[in-house]
């Protein structure tokens, strides 16, 4: 039957048409172990919780169409508003404190000093330590009565120091250093592979012109990061929005509502009360949000990579 | 030609696959409703749903009683994770599992089930035994229609360390009210920083305050107003500023486990469940606490006749599409009768079945405490259910809890905090 169709064209086309044919199978054999497993775990559910966001499901019967409802309800809950509130007000503490962190210690350990490999290990340690333990640990550093923290606090002559988690002003900061310290490590990596790449003579030459160790930093090494300042920016922004294992061993979002963030809010309304639609709805929004800051951020970038 | 034959084939091959689906789910809905077998003296294995079956003593004697008694049914036990269990059991159910013993952890869950119509009608077993003395029974009734029959009743008494209370010569008043007993905790503190001995520990649930005031008060948890927690808040809060009990703030931050709290030795006074007795019980056996300790009844309000408190029911049912389900209603009144209380009672667990010779058999366990308060406080006069059941209960616990929380950590005062729930139950659960 190929025969039959192929025979009309010219003499050299079959062999080309086969070759491409063959081409294009050998290649999607190739991509396909990967695709299967991407399609199967990864695009499937996602587009399965796009379209869940506009049904009632409970898991158990069957799906219903409800088209904006969910969302028009998210509008209304008091608990989204609060949730979004906490995760704007984590968001806007950990991603300049862990950026800034991050760079004070790789630049502080770019030098070479004695046993900088240990002090570049010590600094990458609370991120590959277990999170329920960095969590646990951390609370009971922060025990508003018999803490570390504000033992030490009052003796420094603060007679009325922060209650931390046992107080709803102070459980998010408390949350904030916790996350901060656990990914200053990190980041701190990426900026050291970041400030390798700088070459020496830009600063030699800057030294030559008479600029002092500010003036370096802010005229030369800034500017030279500026791509991995660009990557932890983004990479911190999506992490940020999307926390929900350190609240969860910390404080389970109380004291009250204090700490709730909008992750929490999608496992709450969806494995423990089993509204996955109103949950795959909070996730949605929650996925749009981290796409226009994202967006935002890339943006920002290209204007000022070109200007 | 070659795409259409092999889109074709694909087409044919789909069409198998859904043909061999529709014809196993067919087949599934036959054996659902495949009838007894008609020999009764062969023998029958009954499936019975339970969680950490290993830690989880109760199960195990009541299995190994009903085997004896019936030698010719044999019972597998389908062991779930304790947290999983609702999770575990609700997706069971809604995939068709037959498993025959489905135990209802909480009422919860039970009204679920029941609503989905996925538990067997146990209406004419409750009607034809005597139940005057099973405790717990109300909570399973649903519009007159019984789904389940409970087996175990714990609820809340307070546990006293009596060597703390003897040191300081404190004996406890008969009936108690909250005022003794902030008066007597107040009294029984003492030490300061890691020697501290407190007079009470309250746990961080909100039940400790919330629901043993809507018992004690008769105040309805599901209703949207909540000025009747406001007494028992100025014990709870009262305590607690007064450094009488472990602070809140520093409970919850560090987890704080209430049988450490009472074993250590550093807490006079507990309000707790009865479930910790077994608890109790093992560690003392082990060696690892050496408290001397006693019941008490709940304290009450100032007036109260009688003893009020509150507690929790768990129950067995038969799942509808039990294959034994006449072994399986078998199973259940075991459970619930004089022989299932006693096989419980063995292993320092409360039984539903509520007789004199059960209190017996209980205080009868090597290392009871043996004086006549602790037995009193065995037999209190009303047990109020925990939470009652509803559409609204989960969203209504989670604000009841949030805003415990605010007012225990001193974050909203008592009556803000009163009238915050008021607005928010009324505005988000119940509008």
């Amino acid at each position: 039957m190929t025969q039959a169709m192929t025979r009309p064209l010219p003499p050299a086309a079959p062999p080309r048409r086969r070759r491409s044919w063959r081409n294009i199978l050998v290649g999607w054999s190739f991509i396909l172990p990967n695709f299967i497993g991407f399609a199967l775990f990864t695009l499937v559910p996602m587009l399965a919780a796009f379209a869940l966001a506009f049904l009632d499901w409970d898991s158990y019967s069957t799906p219903e169409w409800v088209g904006l409802e969910n969302f028009e309800r998210l509008w209304r809950d008091q608990n989204f508003h609060v949730a979004l509130r906490n995760t704007l007000f984590y968001a806007a503490g950990h991603i300049p404190l862990t950026l800034a962190v991050a760079l004070g210690l790789a630049i502080v350990l770019d030098r070479k000093i004695r046993g900088v490999q240990f002090f570049r290990t010590a600094a990458f340690f609370p991120y590959i330590t277990s999170l329920v333990a960095v969590a646990v640990v951390w609370n009971m550093l922060f025990n508003p009565t018999a803490g570390p923290i504000n033992q030490f606090l009052e003796a420094i002559g603060i007679s009325d120091p922060p209650r931390w988690v046992a107080s709803t002003d102070w459980a998010m900061p408390a949350v904030i250093i916790t996350s901060v310290w656990r990914d200053m490590g990190y980041y701190m990596v990426l900026y050291l592979a970041g400030l390798q790449t700088i070459p020496r003579e830009y600063y030699e030459a800057a030294r030559v012109d008479g600029a002092g160790a500010w003036q370096r930093f802010w005229n030369v090494t800034l500017p030279c990061l500026r791509p991995t300042t660009f990557f932890v920016l983004v990479m911190l922004t999506i992490q940020s929005f999307k926390v929900l294992d350190l609240i969860v061993v910390m404080t389970d979002g109380g004291p009250g509502r204090s700490t709730l963030v909008l992750a929490q809010l999608v496992y709450r309304e969806g494995i423990r009360e089993g509204q996955f639609g109103y949950s795959s709805a909070i996730a949605l929004v929650l996925f749009l949000i981290v796409l226009t800051v994202t967006v935002l951020q890339f943006r920002l970038n290209e204007r000022r990579s070109t200007s | 030609m070659i795409t259409s034959g092999k889109g074709g084939a694909r087409r044919q091959a789909v069409k198998g696959l859904a043909l061999a689906g529709a014809l196993s789910l067919t087949l599934a809905a036959c054996g659902s409703g495949d009838p007894e077998p008609a020999d009764p003296n062969g023998k029958i294995t009954l499936s019975v749903t339970v969680w950490n079956l290993a830690k989880t003593p109760e199960f195990k004697a009541l299995f190994d009683a009903f085997q004896q008694a019936n030698p010719n049914i044999t019972i597998k036990p389908v062991d779930i994770l304790a947290d999983d269990y609702p999770e575990k059991v609700t997706t069971m159910l809604a995939g068709g599992d037959k498993t025959d013993v489905i135990t209802m952890k909480n009422v919860t869950d039970y009204s679920r089930y029941s609503s989905r119509n996925q538990l067997l009608d146990l209406t004419d077993m409750v009607k034809s035994t005597d139940t005057s003395k099973l405790a717990g029974l109300d909570a399973f009734d649903v519009g007159g229609k019984y789904y389940a029959l409970p087996y175990r009743q714990d609820f809340w008494l307070l546990y006293y360390n009596k060597t703390l209370l003897d040191k300081a010569g404190v004996k406890l008043p008969e009936p108690m009210t909250w005022d003794d007993y902030v008066k007597i905790a107040k009294q029984l503190t003492s030490g300061e920083g890691g020697d501290k001995v407190y007079g009470a520990y309250h746990h961080t649930w909100r039940s400790v305050v919330q629901a043993v005031s809507a018992a004690q008060t008769g105040g309805d948890q599901l209703g949207g107003d909540y000025t009747f927690f406001t007494d028992q808040y100025n014990v709870a809060k009262g305590l607690q500023d007064a450094g009488a009990v472990l602070d809140f703030g520093t409970a919850k931050s560090q987890q704080a486990d209430y049988r450490t709290q009472f074993e250590s030795g550093k807490t006079a006074m507990m309000p707790m469940g009865t479930w910790y007795i077994s608890g109790i019980l093992e560690a003392k056996e082990k060696g690892a606490t050496d408290v001397e300790w006693g019941l008490a009844p709940m304290p009450q309000r100032p007036g109260a006749t009688g003893v009020t408190t509150f507690g929790s029911p768990t129950a067995f049912a038969v799942n509808k599409r039990s294959e034994h389900a006449d072994a399986a209603k078998k199973f259940v009144e075991f459970a619930a009768s004089k022989a299932g209380a006693e096989a419980i009672t063995k292993v320092g667990v409360v039984p539903a079945l509520q007789t004199p010779e059960i209190t017996e058999a209980y205080f009868g366990l090597k290392g009871m405490p043996e004086d006549e308060l602790s037995k009193k406080a065995f037999e209190p006069d009303k047990v109020v259910l925990e939470m009652p059941v509803s559409e609204h209960t989960s969203d209504i616990d989670t604000i009841l809890n949030e805003e415990h929380e605010l007012i225990m950590v001193g974050d909203k005062s008592i009556a803000d905090g009163i009238r915050s729930m008021n607005e928010r139950v009324k505005s988000e659960v119940l509008n």
